[in-house]
């Protein structure tokens, strides 16, 4: 298992596009792939939007988005670079 | 024949009833022999195929359409449909429970739907009619029914309908639909925002109307008034196609002057702001024409909920609207209920006269819990604009004095937490009730600003119980004691150089914003409907003639009287 944190920093948090871009990546890993809330341990199947959505991850919030199989390092980062830019707001 | 209904978008139409019965699923519990499992599960595939193929379709003709915002409802829509742990969980049951693949369908959508109802984001837990959509056109496609929509009507039609779906909504033919009714949906609800957005009247929870109406009939929608009229005679529909006239010029109207700069015609700037009362996405469109919130009602942060709002959820709301308006003032009122609101988080005893009760800063200064976590939430958000607390149902000296010995103790507890908030957090009162009306010079020495609540103060100085229908005639806003009394406030917070506003009713009025501006009130409150045309009004108002009606008016003795006077006076301004 691999795993990474990082910390929500667009505006709009993980709703709306950019949450249909995140399970947009995710998808395209094999690796079974989690996103928590580090606060208070809420988590997600990072390729199911409507458990991303329910678990209403804001600007501001600390995550940890940890994955487990054949791929799980390629999508970790690859996600954890996707939160950090942003979603392309700025 | 006459209905009631609640008009979410404004307009009235003619024309002819087309009931919409979209697809009704019935789902029962059913399984098959474990052995039949593989061939079921291919089902399940195909299904999806076909509904995603649905999607991609309606989608790429939105986006070819020039519709990217409505398109992107349908990406959703997919995105739902390959949502990862939910295809999971269908899988088990067909794969492993044996379930038929309509009853696994159906059952695993609703575990969803209940998780997605518990957030705490209206946005999101709107959300919830989307899966409801999808998991529809999943039934449909499963029970052979063809896809039906309002995207191809033969001709101008009103709809109506039960409910609508988002999908519904957005391929209806806006060319050929001339209004919306459906028996549920609320004004935040998907119908009445795509209503909104196309202009089209809409009429909802008009209770029967599947029952009561029938294909072809002919009827008239007054989404002004909220009224269904069935079978309308010659005489009605003269007079509707009359007001459907003089509605379309108002509109244009509005268009020309909801973004104007308030001034008046010898060029003094009046101060146009907005009420705010849910913090939606279409109320804060509205943070575009107006300079700051003059009344921002916080009790909606309460309705609708078992438990009280966290100081976080707070937090997140009020910083949210503080960003929107960035500079200019948001006044945010301390929790006003009681009287006539009621919460289902927090218990109330049953009194006999609750409008004399306790009710708003009465009931918190009994419940110092939530005054406290409001008051800090505030403060804490304050940081992320230019925060105005005001304080409603103040009646003596005495209660500003406590309210803001409250404020004071949560700052000292931020302090003391090391939490951050702004230093020019502006405390002000609402005057509602006569007896701190009267006291608004020395009032005025003790706050930084007031608002005028003229619905409450009309209540109390008339001594009317608003709700009860057999008194209205005495409830008069037009009364010449209402613009003594503000007459009199006014003249004292101008004198001592605090900002004073009005942000009940009469500050959105047809009439009498002129007079409250003759009275020396340049900050007037409304919601984002009144915004237009007070500004055409002060737009053509001059001060000394705005002064003429503020004198004529308090020498009158009958709010008739007044109101016969203002009508003539004003009408070449409105």
């Amino acid at each position: 298992m691999y795993s990474k944190k990082t910390t929500i920093q667009n505006s709009a948090g993980l709703h709306a596009r950019p949450a249909s871009d995140f399970i947009g990546l995710a998808s395209k890993f094999k690796s079974k792939i989690v996103i928590r809330k580090v606060d208070d341990e809420e988590e997600a199947n990072a390729k199911s939007i409507v458990m991303l959505l329910a678990l209403g991850l804001a600007q501001g919030e600390e995550v940890e988005v940890y994955a487990k199989g054949e791929d799980e390092v390629e999508a970790v980062d690859a996600l954890v670079a996707l939160i950090d830019s942003k979603f392309g707001e700025d | 024949m006459m209905i009631k209904g609640n008009p979410v978008s404004e307009g009235i139409a003619l024309g002819e009833a087309y009931l919409y019965v979209p697809f009704v699923p019935q789902v029962e519990q059913s399984e098959f022999p474990p052995e039949e499992a593989s061939r079921y599960l291919e089902q399940y595939d195909r299904i999806r195929e076909t509904a995603r193929t649905e999607l991609e379709d309606i989608r790429d003709c939105l986006t070819g359409a020039g519709d990217p915002d409505k398109a992107r409802i349908f990406t959703a829509h997919i995105d739902i449909l390959f949502d990862a742990a939910m295809d999971e969980d269908i899988r088990e049951c067909i794969g492993e429970d044996c379930m038929m693949p309509d009853w696994a369908i159906h059952k695993v959508f609703e575990k969803y739907i209940r998780i997605l109802s518990k957030a705490k984001d209206d946005l999101i837990r709107e959300r919830v009619a989307d899966l409801r959509d999808v998991k529809t056109r999943l039934l449909r496609i499963w029970a052979g029914v063809p896809e039906k929509n309002l995207a191809a009507l033969e001709k101008p039609v009103v709809v109506v309908a039960h409910d609508l779906f988002p999908s519904d909504t957005a391929t209806l033919d806006r060319s050929k639909v001339l209004a919306l009714v459906t028996e549920v949906g609320g004004a935040t609800s998907h119908s009445a925002i795509i209503a909104r957005s196309y202009e089209i009247p809409a009429l909802l929870g008009v209770s029967g109307a599947m029952e009561n109406l029938s294909h072809g009939q002919s009827l008239i929608v007054d989404a002004v008034d909220g009224l269904l009229i069935t079978d309308p005679d010659e005489d009605q529909k003269r007079e509707y196609e009359s007001r459907k006239k003089a509605f379309a010029a108002h509109m244009e109207q509005v268009r020309q002057y909801l973004s104007a700069q308030p001034r008046t015609a010898d060029g003094v700037d009046i101060e146009v702001e907005l009420n705010l009362g849910a913090a939606s996405p279409q109320e804060l469109e509205g943070s575009r024409y107006v300079d700051g919130v003059g009344l921002f009602r916080t009790e909606f942060i309460y309705m609708g909920r078992e438990q009280l709002p966290t100081e976080e959820e707070q937090v997140e709301i009020y910083k949210k609207v503080l960003a929107q308006f960035g500079d200019r003032p948001v006044t945010l009122r301390t929790l006003d209920i009681g009287g006539d609101k009621k919460l289902d988080c927090m218990e109330l005893p049953r009194e006999e006269n609750p409008f004399l009760g306790n009710r708003a800063l009465r009931l918190c200064f009994h419940k110092p819990e939530v005054f406290r976590t409001q008051l800090r939430a505030a403060l804490r958000a304050s940081v992320c604009g230019n925060l105005w607390i005001m304080f409603p149902m103040v009646g003596s000296m005495d209660d500003i004095r406590r309210a803001k010995a409250f404020v004071k103790e949560a700052k000292a507890e931020l302090d003391a937490e090391g939490v951050p908030y702004s230093p020019n957090v502006k405390l002000g009162i609402m005057i509602e009730i006569p007896s701190i009306a009267l006291m608004a010079d020395l009032a005025a020495q003790e706050v930084d600003f007031a608002s005028i609540g003229t619905n409450d103060l009309c209540q109390y100085a008339t001594a009317v119980d608003r709700m009860n229908p057999d008194v209205t005639q005495y409830y008069q806003p037009y009364h010449p004691a209402m613009f003594r009394l503000m007459g009199y406030v006014v003249e004292q917070f101008n004198k001592a150089g605090k900002p004073i506003c009005v942000c009940g009713e009469l500050g959105g009025d047809k009439l009498a914003p002129a007079v409250l501006i003759g009275l020396g009130m340049r900050r007037l409150s409304m919601g984002l409907a009144s915004v237009a045309r007070t500004k055409k009004l002060i737009s053509g108002l001059t001060i000394p003639r705005a002064e003429e009606l503020a004198t004529q008016v308090r020498q009158m003795a009958t709010a008739h009287e007044v109101e016969e006077y203002l009508t003539r006076e004003l009408a070449d301004l409105l």
